[in-house]
């Protein structure tokens, strides 16, 4: 029961997502029949399952809301802004309700909503027009019963029955009320899996009796899950393509296996370079190749496309909006870079924060706007783009930017910067602003302001293996910059050792390494730099950072290292190669440096810390 | 209404090998008699048709039931056929139809 529970949840989802989608687009423009087609497709879905499921309350409500549409489809209510407001109130308590009746939890009291939603459906008397959902691999069966056909619903069960017998009946319309209902036209369709042909088909349906005319429909194509481009157009005819719905923790196993191989390839390569061998050698380098091609593969399962998430922002947007009084549009660019799935997952929070915090902090009034010149509805851009092997992912606003003047005022009192700071630059702000505590809200509003925003944006981020860049221009608005891993789970990175132990140093902050001679050690201000090429970078020792003794051997090599456009040396004895790691966890190694953001297995079967270069930056 | 009905079907030239009283009856007289077709009332005293119905082709997946039933009565019957009866009539009887239903059972 848990599996369909599982699946029911992930489903509904979906078409919460999708029925969120459409509801935007018709505040937009209420005038497109085939967004209420798409709100109608999914709440019918959710209500059908919610009924085999037995979760009463989300199929009570659900079919009040596709009452409702009902109306609006057959022109009997209006879609208007109060329409819109109550369909997504509906949307909103059917989320909830589908929390409530899979996990548990107080139930959500929605008579109020109920009675609201059947006022108006009740209104109209709408003609109920058969809906069904095409089956792939059924063929349409459809049949007139004879007129004065008596107990037709009966009769109807009789050529199910039969049917049943050539193959599997999936679906069959009318209903029996329908059927009961003296209008009923002696029409019936139903929906037939089977390998019999036509003939046999319709001889079967005949000698049912009562039959008028018989007719067998071709096989329906199979149906893919819906394309954005068919959630765009409300259009449900995808190309023909197969699709499994897999539980991500399966696929979080098979990356979890891909790299435990990554690691072991590593060891076969340096047990067989001990041997010299060179058919040996022949072997190893297929198992590197192909197992490089497992990774890729297995990785690419978990790459989703980022329009899973971001389509439900245009919602998060426009709720801000209203709650603060104020006009804005979100426009999404990039929707189909793709993401891994879980570090998507883990996105969608710290995005939700910051697309608010440009609705709130950002935009100004629409009042103000004109005053200054600017379209009176404010715009929001979300945009996902792919830079080697990172995803940047921006949140832009076009509203007033922060108030550098009023900023360095508080961080001079509160000590923050020194009392002598004349200006702030981005990264002083960026750095002011992710201070816990901190809010650039003059006032605390329902969206945000509650100064929880920006540090946990950060952490957040950084948590992922990202960097949070930030810009602001006083009038013009304001740039927030994420930039991200392809992956979580495996790592380039570079093996340095100090003393005996390896620390690993992930390639996406380095830009190079070099001897220690080609540079410069210097103390500036009490602290050590290292010059190179005219260019100061502070510098840390490895062994300082890891708490190892011993002073630096006259070897040692000098790790260049850059994040948030801020760069750093790192000194260490030595650099042995590079290795794709697999991280077992980000979590934070207690009681150590906070340069340290996790741990890695190595080819040897040793076990390397894994230094942030980019937490190390940020501390500074 | 059994005279009646065995009246069409004797004037056809079918042989009334057996007649119940009620549901458990029937039961127990299919089991003796195994006839080529049974006719049922849908309403009978202690188990009622549908009861019955499910009882001798559960016995007998091959059996013959046709049922009989009232203008009213779609939902039984509806559960009727999914417990296993092959047809059904419907009063009052017009004795083309008893016929056409019961060669379409026995067909």
């Amino acid at each position: 029961m848990s599996r369909y529970r599982d699946l029911f949840v992930s489903e509904s989802r979906d078409h919460l997502t999708a029925i969120e989608h459409a509801l935007v687009r018709l505040e937009a423009d209420p005038g497109q029949p085939e967004q209420v087609d798409a709100l109608f497709r999914s709440i019918h879905t959710i209500k059908g399952m919610a009924g085999a499921m037995g979760y009463a309350p989300v199929a009570e409500l659900s079919h009040a809301i596709e009452s409702r549409l009902e109306a609006i489809r057959a022109g009997a209510a209006p879609m208007d802004r109060a329409t819109l407001d109550l369909l997504f109130e509906g949307a909103d308590a059917l989320e909830q309700l589908v929390a409530a009746a899979t996990q548990g939890g107080s139930a959500l009291d929605t008579s109020a909503l109920l009675g609201r939603l059947g006022r108006a459906a009740e209104a109209a008397v709408v003609p109920e027009a058969p809906r069904r959902t095409l089956r792939a691999g059924a063929r349409d069966v459809s049949w007139t019963f004879e007129p004065g056909t008596p107990l037709p619903a009966a009769r109807t069960t009789l050529v199910t029955r039969r049917l049943a017998t050539l193959g599997t009946v999936v679906d069959v319309a009318p209903s029996d009320e329908v059927m009961a209902a003296e209008a009923f036209d002696g029409r019936v369709v139903a929906q037939l899996v089977t390998v019999e042909d036509a003939e046999t088909i319709a001889a079967a349906v005949r000698a049912c009796g009562f039959v008028a005319h018989v007719e067998v429909g071709a096989i329906h194509a199979p149906e893919a899950p819906p394309t954005e481009a068919a959630w765009q157009e409300g259009q449900l005819t995808a190309p023909l393509q197969s699709y499994v719905r897999i539980e991500a923790r399966r696929l979080d196993q098979l990356m979890n296996l891909a790299g435990e191989l990554v690691t072991l390839r590593g060891r076969l390569q340096v047990a067989a370079s001990r041997v010299s061998n060179a058919s040996l050698d022949a072997v190893v380098d297929d198992v590197h190749h192909l197992v490089g091609e497992l990774q890729d593969a297995v990785l690419g399962t978990r790459l989703v496309p980022v329009w899973q998430v971001f389509d439900r922002f245009p919602r998060v947007v426009r709720d801000a909006a209203r709650t603060v009084g104020k006009e804005a549009t979100l426009v999404i660019e990039g929707r189909e870079i793709e993401l891994d799935r879980a570090l998507l997952e883990q996105v969608a929070d710290p995005l939700v924060h910051l697309l608010r915090n440009a609705v709130d902090h950002g935009l100004e009034d629409p009042a103000a706007r004109v005053a200054a010149g600017k379209p009176r509805v404010g715009r929001v851009t979300l945009q996902a783009r792919r830079e080697r092997t990172a995803v940047v992912i921006t949140v832009v606003d076009d509203g007033r930017g922060v108030d550098r003047a009023g900023l360095l005022e508080r961080a001079r009192t509160m000590g923050w910067v020194s009392a002598d700071e004349e200006e702030l630059d981005d990264r002083d702000l960026l750095r002011i602003i992710a201070r816990p505590g901190v809010s650039t809200a003059e006032r605390v509003t329902e969206v945000s302001g509650r100064g929880v925003g920006v540090d946990a944006v950060v952490s957040r981020i950084r948590a992922l293996g990202g960097t949070v860049e930030f810009s602001t221009v006083e009038g013009r608005g304001t740039v927030f910059e994420l930039r991200l891993p392809l992956s979580l789970a495996i790592v380039p990175a570079i093996i340095a050792s100090c003393g005996d132990e390896s620390y690993a140093l992930p390639l996406t902050h380095i830009t190079e390494t070099v001897q220690r001679t080609a540079g410069v050690v210097r103390r500036v201000r009490g602290r050590p730099v290292f010059v190179r090429r005219d260019r100061v970078l502070p510098l840390w020792s490895l062994r300082e950072l890891v708490g190892a003794q011993g002073r630096d051997p006259e070897g040692s090599q000098v790790v260049i290292v850059e994040a948030a456009e801020r760069a750093g040396a790192v000194l260490v004895d030595r650099l042995s190669g590079q290795q794709d790691l697999v991280v077992k966890s980000f979590d934070a190694v207690r009681g150590m440096s906070t340069a340290i953001s996790g741990a890695a297995v190595l080819a040897d079967g040793s076990t390397a810390l894994i230094v942030d270069a980019g937490g190390l930056l940020q501390g500074q | 209404m059994r005279t009646m009905l065995g009246d069409i079907l004797s004037q056809a030239g079918f042989e009334i090998v057996g007649e119940a009283e009620t549901g458990a009856q029937a039961v127990q007289r299919y089991e003796e008699l195994k006839p080529d077709l049974v006719t049922m009332d849908i309403v009978m005293p202690d188990m009622g048709g549908i009861d019955a119905v499910r009882a001798i082709t559960q016995r007998d997946p091959a059996a013959r039931v046709l049922m009989c039933s009232a203008m009213g009565q779609q939902a039984l019957v509806v559960e009727a056929i999914q417990a296993g009866a092959r047809d059904f009539v419907v009063k009052p009887f017009q004795p083309s139809r008893v016929l056409e239903a019961v060669q379409r059972v026995l067909g």
